[in-house]
């Protein structure tokens, strides 16, 4: 790809995630009755080395859910909260006292259902936008070191791939102390499908 | 002191007393880990694959192939095979609830590299692997201890 053309790439990925993220927050913020903000989504080519490190750092604590599109479109998509929102926001869910060391069954799925139910309005409304049908996998949570979240995302694009297109939204909340991002990461033959229904050719 | 040199996903670094290298956040990945106590040299391949394909893009990706090169390219650095001892870290299932073929990938990797040390004869030594805890490895060439560090169990030393 010449530069000019990667570059109108990234502007249309940028665009789609964008109305994904915006609906993913709209429905997070309905959730935990907050007011919550989405940034500029950022999208960048990266090799796989460097993923980790351009979202802050592979040895941060955070809690992510994962979940992979097996339909048409292949992709991995994520949602990462760093580690003081996902107290603040397990608190808020289940009136316990929280430690991310060992969570309780309840707040495990809390956490799973979170992240689910985000992914959804996510896919729901990039799905609308270009008329393809989305069929998540059954998500998963972990609290881990964030390199060691990425590991499986990165382990399915990376038979293929060595560089992955990464796009990533942060939200946070307009009063409170609570953050996080949304990150997609298509395979190659979905970047093409996406492409091609917002109106670009991918040659 | 120096800062430790990062390894990441599907790179290789070696490197002679007394500097350091570290793997963040090892998570289904391993970070296969040489020695040279004689010469004090040692090296690291963080792969995250198991087995590289017939059309191999990049050998430093999968076990099998990115533990051979390393042994090679450690060769190169004077380093003498019958002196080698590996550890081997990480390879942990972090998403247990996910129905995916690739949930499991971290104990293929274990055995991708384990089965090329076989062939180099090259004894395993020491290990810290599966489990569904994210790891990160720092290896000191001084002494060829690493230490793995996770979210939030105690500090250890392999």
């Amino acid at each position: 790809m010449t530069d000019e053309k990667t570059g109108r790439v990234i502007e249309i990925i940028r665009e789609f995630a964008n109305i994904g993220a915006g609906s993913a927050a709209t429905a997070l913020s309905y959730l935990l009755d907050v007011e919550l903000m989405n940034d500029v989504t950022s999208c960048d080519i990266l090799p796989m080395a460097k993923v980790s490190e351009w979202l802050g750092g592979a040895d941060k604590v955070v809690a992510g859910t994962y979940t992979y599109l097996c339909g048409e479109l292949k992709s991995g998509i994520l949602v990462v909260l760093p580690e003081a929102s996902a107290i603040t926001l397990l608190t808020h869910l289940t009136k316990e006292k929280v430690d991310l060391s060992s969570l309780t069954e309840i707040q495990k799925s809390a956490l799973k259902e979170v992240g689910n139910i985000c992914l959804c309005w996510y896919l729901m409304a990039v799905s609308k936008m270009i008329d393809i049908d989305m069929i998540p996998a059954p998500p998963d949570a972990a609290v881990d070191l964030l390199g060691a979240v990425l590991d499986i995302p990165l382990a399915s694009l990376g038979q293929r791939v060595d560089t992955v297109l990464a796009v990533h939204t942060s939200f946070k909340a307009l009063d409170s102390h609570f953050d996080g991002y949304f990150l997609m990461l298509p395979e190659e033959s979905t970047l093409k499908l996406i492409l091609e229904r917002m109106g670009e050719s991918s040659r | 002191m120096i800062e430790p040199r990062t390894v990441g996903i599907a790179q290789i670094a070696i490197c002679h007393a007394p500097e350091q290298l570290v793997c963040l956040g090892l998570g289904s990945c391993v970070a296969v880990i040489l020695y040279d106590p004689g010469i004090r040299t040692g090296g690291i391949v963080h792969v995250l694959l198991p087995h590289a394909p017939a059309k191999c893009d990049r050998e430093e990706k999968y076990a099998d192939t990115g533990t051979r090169k390393l042994v090679k390219e450690m060769i190169g650095y004077g380093v003498k095979k019958e002196r080698l001892v590996a550890k081997l870290v990480g390879g942990a299932q972090m998403f247990p609830g996910l129905n995916l073929a690739i949930a499991n990938i971290g104990r293929e990797n274990s055995m991708g590299a384990r089965s090329v040390l076989r062939e180099f004869n090259i004894r395993v030594v020491a290990e810290d692997l599966e489990g569904n805890r994210g790891r990160s490895a720092y290896f000191d060439s001084a002494t060829g201890q690493v230490t793995i560090k996770t979210a939030f169990l105690p500090t250890k030393v392999i």
